[in-house]
């Protein structure tokens, strides 16, 4: 019989994480899409004392990461190894707590108008000539 | 009348010899009987002898009967031990396996409806495999898994995860102590079984609190629910159980098959934490108690410093303060995660702060400009009308 301690050396590196996502969200519900953008920009909007202590590890993990500054939500998903659908639920939870402010991305610029272009090139032509 | 006359004498003249005959004859009878007595209680004697040497003979065989009986039965049960085992062992891998895949799926459609579901199939994946784990513990199998230490908090939420009800676990209180690398798995194993027990004995709506006390001999997870609680006879049952060791096999579990408490007796021999489950909880249910001692726990491992938090002095590649070694003069792991990008706090103020740089320079740059675009426009405009746009480049002469 073999040693029950024994480790299977092809096996130990099998070893997936000891706390499966859907523990870290409590069950919780995933959000609806577009509630957080990839690139929306979060940050913490309390000092490292007043943090409560109820926070999960990954919670606190996020506060802390954005402790320092403005970062977006796809960088704390890469940062936390966390599916992009867990880490906003995190996120939605602390924002509610009132430990996170979020910020929408900037919007992207509108394309101008062809027309309207083509109008104050043809002005400029005229002043030229 | 003479005396041969009289009939008296005649009739004791026939009497007396018949008497004799009689008298002789009765005692031969007796001696005969007598003779045949002795030899039968001779025989019997011997038979008697040989009874007990029977009897004897026949406890011999019994014996020698029961143990082979018991030794079939160990090599049977060995054998199925084996079998199992080596199956166990194969669904473990399976389960594994499974879960990195899922692990892989979650994150590549992180943002998409379909994670809700993978979520699902991770948590009946956890099931299934604490299954097979249970089985493979009581044919004296493999845990499946060396873990690095872990906090004892993940450990509890290691062992919620692989519940059904898992949502109905609160974990009231956090300690700042970790469980040693060959401890974690069978720690997990054991609180999962035991949430098992009192989510299943305890009524859908109610909750299952963990508690974690330190203790002078080690830790403490306590678990109470809010259940039915157990009679007396269940107690002791399920105590016997919890103290028997390894000694139960797989064939004594009955049908349904009841793991939870003989894979904890297991567990507790082999990995020298107990578990008591004869108090009652707060609420009316049952308190089991699960004693890590202190050779089973270890220091916090360094936590995954997050990245941003580095971002001051990340250029320098050293994250200051932190000592190098752990308390037990191990050498403390350095978390290689850096932010990859940062957005600073002040961004607006820096966006509109001016470049410092001295007027002279200025204009130096922006004379260099303007003589770039007047000899670019002279090359490709016909020479007569090179002078006449002047007022595109008058701003540059300023001041």
């Amino acid at each position: 019989m073999t040693h029950p301690d024994r480790t299977e050396p092809e096996l130990v590196s099998e070893a997936g994480e000891l706390v499966r996502p859907y523990v870290i969200t409590r069950g919780r519900d995933l959000l609806d899409e577009g509630a957080f953008a990839l690139i929306t920009l979060v940050t913490t909007s309390t000092d490292d004392q007043q943090r409560p202590q109820r926070l999960s590890p990954e919670e606190q993990q996020i506060l802390e990461m954005c402790s320092s500054g403005y970062l977006s939500v796809a960088e704390i998903a890469a940062h936390s190894q966390l599916p992009l659908g867990v880490v906003k639920v995190l996120l939605s939870s602390l924002a509610e707590g009132g430990y996170l402010v979020t910020r929408a991305p900037v919007p992207s610029a509108r394309l101008a108008n062809k027309a309207l272009l083509q109008e104050v090139l043809d002005g400029l032509k005229a002043l030229s000539v | 009348m003479t005396i041969l006359q009289d009939p008296t004498v005649w009739a004791l003249a026939a009497g007396v010899p018949v008497a004799t005959m009689v008298v002789v004859r009765q005692r031969k009878t007796a001696e005969s009987l007598r003779r045949q007595k002795r030899g039968l209680e001779s025989e019997l004697t011997a038979l008697q002898g040989s009874h007990a040497d029977l009897q004897t003979t026949i406890a011999e065989l019994r014996r020698g009967y029961d143990e082979v009986v018991r030794q079939a039965k160990e090599e049977a049960e060995n054998a199925t031990n084996t079998v199992l085992k080596s199956a166990m062992q194969t669904l473990q891998g399976l389960a594994a396996e499974q879960q990195r895949a899922i692990s892989g799926l979650q994150k590549k459609y992180g943002d998409s409806a379909v994670l809700r579901d993978l979520l699902d199939v991770d948590h009946m994946n956890s099931q299934f495999n604490r299954r097979a784990q249970s089985i493979a513990v009581l044919c004296g199998g493999w845990l499946g898994r060396q873990r690095d230490a872990a906090s004892i908090y993940d450990v509890i939420r290691a062992a919620q995860g692989r519940i059904r009800h898992y949502q109905r676990i609160d974990i009231a209180s956090r300690v700042d102590i970790a469980v040693t690398s060959r401890a974690v798995e069978p720690v997990a194993l054991t609180v999962a079984e035991l949430l098992d027990n009192a989510t299943s004995y305890s009524a859908p709506s109610s909750m299952v609190d963990v508690e974690v006390r330190t203790v002078p001999k080690g830790m403490c997870i306590v678990i109470d629910d809010a259940g039915v609680g157990m009679s007396e006879e269940e107690k002791t049952a399920a105590t016997a159980l919890l103290s028997s060791g390894s000694a139960v096999s797989v064939s004594e579990l009955g049908n349904p098959p009841a793991f939870g408490f003989a894979v904890i007796g297991a567990l507790c021999a082999r990995f020298g934490f107990t578990v008591t489950i004869d108090s009652t909880s707060p609420y009316g249910g049952v308190r089991a108690v699960v004693m890590v001692p202190k050779e089973l726990l270890t220091d916090m491992p360094e936590p995954a410093r997050p990245a941003a938090t580095q971002g001051a002095n990340a250029g320098t590649g050293d994250s200051g303060s932190a000592p190098a070694t752990t308390a037990g003069d191990l050498p403390r792991r350095q978390n290689k995660r850096r932010a990859m990008a940062l957005v600073p706090d002040n961004q607006p103020e820096e966006a509109t702060a001016p470049p410092a740089r001295s007027a002279e320079a200025r204009v130096a740059a922006m004379g260099a400009f303007q003589r770039g675009t007047l000899s670019g426009r002279s090359a490709g405009v016909p020479a007569a009308e090179r002078d006449t746009p002047a007022d595109t480049h008058e701003g540059f002469d300023a001041p």
